[in-house]
This record gives structure tokens, sequence and C-alpha cells, in this order.
């Protein structure tokens, strides 16, 4: 996965500066996560259901092995090939030398955001493979050179101007900042991708083990065009990404409808349980799944980030977070922004690496009310916060700041000593003294302190400590 | 060792799994009383229980952009039907064919019977399964097509969705390459909600015998995005119009 976590600051500073990224943000947050919160209060079977579609999505998790096996034992029996791959570069491999094999030119994709982690489209390029991106979202970004900035709304960072001007430029349109114009020209640029294409490839939002099916949810429809019409489908899974039986699998999927985009379901759902029959008419005559870890298994391994297995990335968190909402998804220096990306960026890509990441989000909790499943990002990333500050062997993380770990520790040391203490406290009083202050307010604090006082005010010691003040009224009575 | 065993291997470690005994409950072997009942409820629905049903239909339909037309027969049906590929014009170039799926109830609609369409072609995509060279030709008379026929397995009233298995005949592209995508249901596939569906897929004895099928597509409402500034507009890639007609039991 490629990163650019460390540049963090420097992009979350020009995102708060743009005030057209501003503007799109506040419009995405305001629109979707009150939407999505009000479908939680109305659900039909209650609001048990998610409590209930998270110990799904966990027993699915603690499975997992069982899980892969049926599904994989299914999709065989129906003519679909499977492949495992423990690495990125497995993945990609994989997907090359299939489309070696079935000499694939052309290829149309459909939005996953496990490609974009493994690199994918950079791979089938350097062979030659032309590849187009058909969610409009991401076919707008592909065109533009950019990240992804939103899970569910890759390009929602690009007005509709920059969008025009764009597409004036790369398909030749005549200029327009009309939405539906625009969003013709794309589709008509589009549907000659799709009838040319030799091979589609989709994600998996959700497979279910028991059938022995994927599933892909789109609005658009580019993802059934992608896996209909080309005659090779491969598709690529996150190896958590599967439910145990039906019911459960359907209940998880509607709440990911509702926390992606406020539905009760998306506009189209797909179950795809292997390559078109011989007597059908349509549909691709080869079906391949590839299962990727690529850093899955050693979260499954700690008990403390099991659960960010159980994520479905439907990106509610997004939708509600005060950093995201301010800061913008490339920030986040990965395919995976916001809250969920705060804590699997540094799981997958390295937490010393993505440290900013986890550093940076408010803790404030939005998340895991939006969370369709009520996932506990907030405590996973003070989990990660205690890793940088004592480091940990089995994550290769080295502790972050060490004079910070030594500050620490003397003043644990100080803390347990009353004597030391109090020479301490009385120096304090003496040394704010000569501190620049106003309205018995400390203004500044020097070096290594000043930090502290960037944006605010510190309140001066008492004169008096309150063990002090105690002797003094008790009058030595104990 | 071959690269599956392995990843199970390093999941296995990874789930501090002893054995290989999974818990009983992973996969339901049996339906629930509640599931029972609603099976009982389904099969048992009379018309006057499917009334209130088209009224949700009715008022599920604008929101999501869809169209409802509500027939008293297949004759009927014929006609509206006939009326609107007079009616709408093609998208794509200038000349007008429609392509239905090779299906029982849409049969019954002989739109190549009726008098008024005169020269629009109607294309079918029934298919034997041993003739490439017929199915190239399905392909590029689903992609001329301005309107596509389906039919569906269900209907949902709360959602508006329709259910479809994939079989021979029913092409999948008839619902999603043409610009505008007819469904024709009999007012008896209506089921009230997604829990009706899911419990039908998983319990009802011939769905259960049939399975999902290789592709089982679930569409609520026609091709829609709002990629662009959060703005939505209908007929991104797939149709850009939903027909739905609901034929009245007899």
């Amino acid at each position: 996965m490629e990163l650019t976590t460390k540049a963090y600051k420097q992009t979350a500073k020009k995102a708060i500066a743009d005030p057209i990224l501003q503007s799109a943000l506040a419009g995405l947050q305001s629109r979707l996560g009150p939407a999505t919160a009000s479908l939680y209060e109305n659900l039909p079977e209650g609001p048990d259901l998610r409590a209930k579609a998270h110990a799904y999505r966990r027993k699915a998790v603690d499975n997992l092995d069982i899980m892969l096996v049926t599904l994989a034992g299914k999709i065989r029996e129906n003519g679909g090939e499977v492949h495992f791959a423990a690495t990125a570069k497995d993945a990609v491999d994989i997907c090359l030398d299939i489309a070696e094999k079935n000499n694939v030119k052309h290829v149309v994709k459909g939005k996953s955001m496990v490609t974009e982690e493994i690199g994918l489209n950079r791979a089938l390029m350097d062979k030659g493979i032309e590849v187009n991106e058909t969610d409009l979202g991401e076919y707008i970004i592909q065109l533009a050179g950019e990240k992804p900035s939103h899970i569910v709304a890759p390009a929602v960072h690009k007005t509709r101007k920059e969008v025009g001007e764009l597409f004036t430029e790369k398909l030749g349109t005549p200029y327009t900042d009309d939405p539906p114009t625009l969003t013709r020209d794309a589709r008509q640029a589009l549907r000659k991708k799709f009838m040319a294409a030799d091979m589609g490839i989709s994600g998996c939002n959700l497979a279910c083990a028991e059938t022995g099916h994927i599933t892909t949810v789109s609005n658009e429809g580019n993802i059934r065009m992608a896996t209909t019409l080309p005659r090779v489908h491969v598709a690529f899974m996150g190896m958590e990404r599967i439910a145990a039986n039906l019911e459960e699998h359907q209940a998880i999927l509607r709440l990911m409808s509702m926390g992606a985009a406020a539905q009760q379901i998306g506009g189209y759902v797909s179950y795809i349980g292997g390559p078109a029959a011989v007597d059908h008419a349509d549909g691709p005559q080869a079906f391949h799944l590839v299962i990727v870890d690529n850093g899955r298994s050693r979260i499954l391994a700690d008990e403390e980030f099991r659960e960010m297995l159980c994520c479905i990335r439907c990106g509610a968190c997004l939708n509600v977070c005060p950093v995201y909402g301010k800061i913008g998804g490339h920030s986040y220096g990965s395919a995976y922004t916001g809250p969920v990306g705060a804590v699997v960026t540094p799981l997958l890509g390295g937490i010393n690496e993505a440290s900013h990441l986890c550093q940076g989000e408010s803790l404030c909790g939005a998340c895991r009310v939006a969370c369709p499943l009520n996932l506990n990002l907030p405590r996973m990333l003070l989990a990660l916060r205690a890793k940088l500050s004592e480091g940990d062997p089995r994550w290769n993380v080295k502790p972050k700041s060490r004079p910070e770990k030594m500050l620490f520790q003397v003043w644990s040391r100080i803390n347990q000593n009353r004597k030391v203490y109090d020479i301490l406290l009385k120096l304090g009083r003496l040394i704010q003294k000569i501190m620049p202050s106003s309205n018995h307010m400390i203004r500044r604090l020097p070096w290594p302190f000043s930090g502290w006082t960037q944006s605010r005010d510190m309140k001066p010691l008492a004169g008096k400590t309150f063990m002090e003040l105690w002797k003094e009224h008790q009058g030595g009575r104990s | 060792m071959d690269p599956e065993k392995q990843f199970i291997n390093t999941i296995k470690t990874a789930l501090g799994r002893p054995g290989n005994q999974p818990p009983a409950d992973l996969f339901t072997t049996s339906p629930s009383q509640e599931e029972k009942t609603l099976l009982e409820k389904i099969r048992t629905r009379t018309h006057q229980e499917r009334v209130p049903l088209i009224e949700q239909l009715r008022q599920t339909v604008p929101s999501l952009h869809m169209d409802l037309h509500l027939e008293a027969g297949i004759e009927e049906a014929a006609r509206a039907i006939g009326r609107l590929i007079l009616e709408k014009e093609p998208e794509w170039g200038t000349s007008k064919s429609v392509v239905c799926w090779d299906h029982p109830l849409i049969n019954q609609l002989k739109l190549s019977e009726v008098a008024e369409l005169g020269q629009i072609p109607i294309h079918n995509t029934g298919y034997d399964g041993t003739d490439p060279q017929r199915k190239k030709e399905i392909r590029s008379q689903v992609e001329a097509s301005f309107i596509g026929i389906t039919s569906a397995d269900y209907c949902i009233a709360a959602t508006a969705t329709l259910a479809m298995k994939t079989r021979p005949g029913h092409a999948r592209s008839v619902s999603l390459v043409p610009s505008i995508h007819v469904a024709v249901v009999r007012e008896e596939q209506l089921l009230a909600d997604l829990r009706e569906l899911y419990t039908l897929l998983k319990w009802d004895e011939a769905e259960r015998k049939e399975g999902l099928t290789r592709n089982l597509t679930l569409i609520s409402g026609p091709s829609k995005t709002a990629d662009i500034e959060l703005v939505m507009v209908h007929g991104a890639h797939g149709p850009r119009e939903l027909h739905l007609f609901i034929i009245a039991a007899d």
C-alpha cells in the first residue's frame, strides 16, 4: 500500500484552508450523517439488529478458516476458480497471470478498496493493459490522476467546474458544469469501454459462505456491467469480508447500505456464485475469486484489533467524523480514509509509518455511534497510541518519542516522592513569576513546553497546595 | 505446501484454533418458528391482503425514480408497453428496437403481434446453449435495443426491489444495458419486505432446491449516481428509467 501519511499535517493544513473542499465536506456530512442515523432508529427488527450484526461479523471472523473453505468449495462446485493470496504481490500476480492466459487487453473495474490497497491498476497498466475505473467518482479521479478521498464518494473533493474542465481536456467533450450532462458524457465514454472489455474486475462487499456467493453493491450499475459483459470476471475480496449464512448476510448487507448511502438497500445488489452456465445467454465464461490476506492475519491474531476485521467499509464513520470533516480524505494518505483509515492503515501499512493518523483523531466517539455495527474505533485508536508510546515488537513498533517517554518516567518518579514533589512545586512557583502573563494566566511557556501555550493560556500554580491548606485549617489535628 | 493450505493454516494459527471443531451454529439447518409462520403467511396471502402491499409500493416508487403501472390483465399490459415503445425516444442512434426475456409471462404479451409497433424489431434472448454464434447475436441485439423487458422472481413492496435469479433465456443484460428497463410481474409475486424475500430464498423448498443460482440480482430503481457534488442523476451506466408493470390477479 502506498502511504503518504507522513504528509498528514501539510495535506490537512491545505485542506482546512480550501473553502470549496470545506463546503463539500460539510455538505456530505450534513446530508448523510443524520439520514443514516434516522434509518438506524427505524430498523424493522429494532435497534438490537446492530448489536446482533456485530456478533454475526465476529462469529464469521472467529471462524474464518471454515468460512473461506466453505465459500471456496461452493464456488468451485459452480465452475468458478478460487485463489488465495498471502500478500499484495501474490494477489497482483494472480490477476496478471489470468489476464495473460486470457489474452486480456482491456479491463473495466468496479470500485474496490482492496485493489487500491494492492496497487492493481498500476501493475496491469505496466503490462500494457488498458484499465478503466467505471464508478463515476473513481473514473473522475482516475482521469485526474488523483487518489480517492472518500470510500463511497471518491471524488467528493472535486467541484463540477473541475470535472467539466477535466472532461473537456481528457474526453474532448464541450465544457459544461451541469452534473447530468457530465454524467451523460461519462456514460457515453464508458459504455464503449464496457462493450469492448475482455475482463471485468470487482471487489466484494460481503461474501456468504453457506450459499457460496460474493456480493457486489452499486447504485450506478457499473459493477453489474463489469461483471456481466466481459468474458472474464475477477473478483477481489479482503479475506475477512464474509458472513456465515444468508439471514446474517442480509442483515449486515442492509446495515451496510444504510451506513454507506442512507439507503434501505443499494440500488443493485448481485450475488455472484460462479461463471455463467453454458446454456445462459450472457454473463462471463470464467469467474475467478482472489482472496487476499496482505496483513489481515496479523490483525486476526491480535485480540486487541480483531474487531477491526468486522468492518465492512461502508464509510459511515467518515460522514460524522469531525476530523475527517475538516481535513478531508487525502490527508489520510491511503485508500482507507477517515476513522476507519486511522485504524486500518496503521495496522496494514505500519503503525509507526502511519502514526499521524491515530494521533490525529479526536476520540470523540462519533464514529462508534455512526458505525452500523457499533465497532469501537476509539478503543482501537487508543490501543494504537499505547503501542506508539510503549513500542511493541510483535507489530515492529518503535516508541514514537523517547524524550516524551522519559519525561513521563521522570514525572512518575516525582509523583512517588512527596519531598521531591514539594521542592519542585516551590521551584515552579518561583519560576512562573518570570513567565509572561496577563489576567492571572500564563501566556507563554518556554521550550519544550511552548506547544502547550501556543493556542491557550495556562493557569498558574496556586500559592498553596491542598495539603498545605488542609494543615492550616485543621491546625495539625488529624 | 500449496498457497491455499498455507493461507488457511495461517488463519488457523492466528485464531489459535486447537482442533477443527466448528461451533454448531455457523450454518442454520432448520427454520425458526417465526420463519415458518412467515412462510405460511406468504403462501396463503390473498388478493385482499395484497392491496396494502400495492399501496406501499405506490408510496415507495417515487423516491426511487421508478414508474409504476397497474394493469388489469396481460392484454392491457401489452398495450401499455406498446405505447411506451412508441412514445419513448432511443438514447443512442435513431432506430428503435426492443429486447425481451424468453419467459412465459413476457411471451404472453405477444409484443411482436401488436400492430402499432409495425417495423420495430422485438428480439428475445432465448438460447439453448449450443450455438455460440447465437450468443453473439443476442449480445448485439441487447446493445442495440433501447428498451429491455424482463420479468422477475419477486417484487418487494417496501423497497420496490425486483429479485431476479439467472436462468436460461433470461439474459442478465436485458435489465442493464438498454436505456429503459420494463419489468412485468404478476400481483401474486409481490412480497411485503426484504425479510420475506430472504426467508423464502432460505427456506422455501423450491427456492432451496434451485439455490441462489450463479447470479441473483436485486434491483431497486434505475441506475443512479451522486458522484458530482452530490447531485442525484439517473442513468449513470444502467437504465435511466425503470417501468414496473403489475398485472392484477384474475
